[in-house]
């Protein structure tokens, strides 16, 4: 167990594609504990993702139960092995930071609800359906497990709120 | 190091930024922060400049003749220290949006609002849509609102103007968040 530094940009582990865990062994564990510790001790964060503190395996942490946004709806502490979002629907705009990107933060929209199955540490299979400030803290996670940072998924509001006025022929 | 504005606005084309930042690059301009969009039919840059050496405007020379010569306007600020520091703006954000009938002064009547409440505007946009019969101003504000503000009392504020203008307006917050 053990607070791990947190990887900045550009550090290229943070844009590599994460590994699928074979088995929950004990570095995977490992892993958990250290990502659960990094999150609390970061105070404000309610996510962090293991390409974070450079590890390439698909495991990520979330807890939006101590943020004033997730509060009153939220799952308490996620911890996901494998995780994989099944379902999408609506969208949510939100100003997304990220403890790998300091200093910058730009509006993303993503999925308002999801459905996501992963494994837990025990190695049971869970399927968690959440929306709100949680599904977010979920997809931005994920995302890292795919080489994605919120930048790859800005979107400028010019082009947002405007480019569906076709031109005129 | 000494910062410039340098703004630099023409009819639009394929290749404007590829010639500014030529000639830019050229010359050992750092472009420290920079927005450049489509206005109407004109191509608008707006850069934020850093250059170790020169210090003043003579210190570039005829080095953008060749742009006024391409007829793009230019325009170089010299900007007194600091004036390259974005300010820390404390407060929640909240997207506006003001769209209707096109009528004269939109902006003004809201952005009124705004500035006597101390609600400082971060980004603005706005885009004549619809028909030539029928044209639609929409109106996009990015704005931080000062601590004890919240987007029901900015709502508030801006009913008048909506009555008034025969305008929608939508106040939303965007919350910012740390993942």
């Amino acid at each position: 167990m053990a607070v791990r530094e947190i990887r900045v940009y550009p550090d290229p582990v943070l844009k590599q594609v994460a590994a699928e865990v074979a088995a929950i062994d004990e570095t995977v564990i490992a892993v958990i504990d250290d990502l659960v510790d990094t999150m609390r001790a970061a105070g404000h964060s309610v996510g962090v993702a293991a390409p974070q503190i450079g590890v390439l395996l698909r495991v990520v942490v979330v807890d939006v139960s101590h943020s004033k946004l997730g509060r009153d709806h939220n799952h308490g502490l996620l911890e996901m092995v494998n995780p994989r979002i099944l379902e999408k629907t609506g969208g949510k705009t939100m100003r997304e930071g990220c403890m790998s990107i300091p200093d910058y933060t730009g509006n993303v929209e993503r999925a308002e609800r999801i459905v996501v199955e992963f494994l837990e540490r025990s190695g049971r299979l869970r399927f968690v359906e959440t929306s709100g400030f949680e599904a977010v803290a979920i997809q931005h996670e994920i995302d890292h497990l795919d080489g994605l940072l919120f930048l790859d998924r800005v979107s400028s509001l010019k082009t947002d709120l405007f480019r569906r006025k076709a031109p005129k022929g | 190091m000494q910062h410039f504005a340098l703004t630099i606005v023409g009819r639009d084309r394929p290749g404007i930024v590829a010639q500014v930042t030529e000639i830019l690059f050229n010359l050992g301009c750092n472009i420290a922060d920079s927005s450049c969009s489509i206005l109407g039919g004109q191509f608008a840059m707006i850069l934020i400049l850093a250059h170790p050496d020169v210090k003043d405007r003579a210190g570039f020379g005829d080095a953008f003749r060749p742009l006024e010569e391409a007829d793009l306007t230019v325009a170089l600020r010299v900007l007194k220290p600091g004036g390259e520091i974005r300010p820390q703006i404390e407060g929640e954000l909240c997207m506006i949006s003001v769209y209707g009938a096109d009528k004269p002064g939109i902006i003004y009547h809201v952005a009124k609002v705004l500035g006597e409440r101390q609600i400082n505007i971060t980004d603005l946009n706005t885009k004549l849509v619809g028909s030539d019969e029928r044209p639609v101003y929409v109106m996009v504000i990015e704005a931080a609102l000062p601590a004890g503000v919240d987007e029901q009392d900015v709502n508030d504020w801006l009913v008048p103007i909506r009555d008034e203008l025969q305008v929608d307006i939508n106040v939303r917050i965007i919350p910012t968040v740390e993942l």
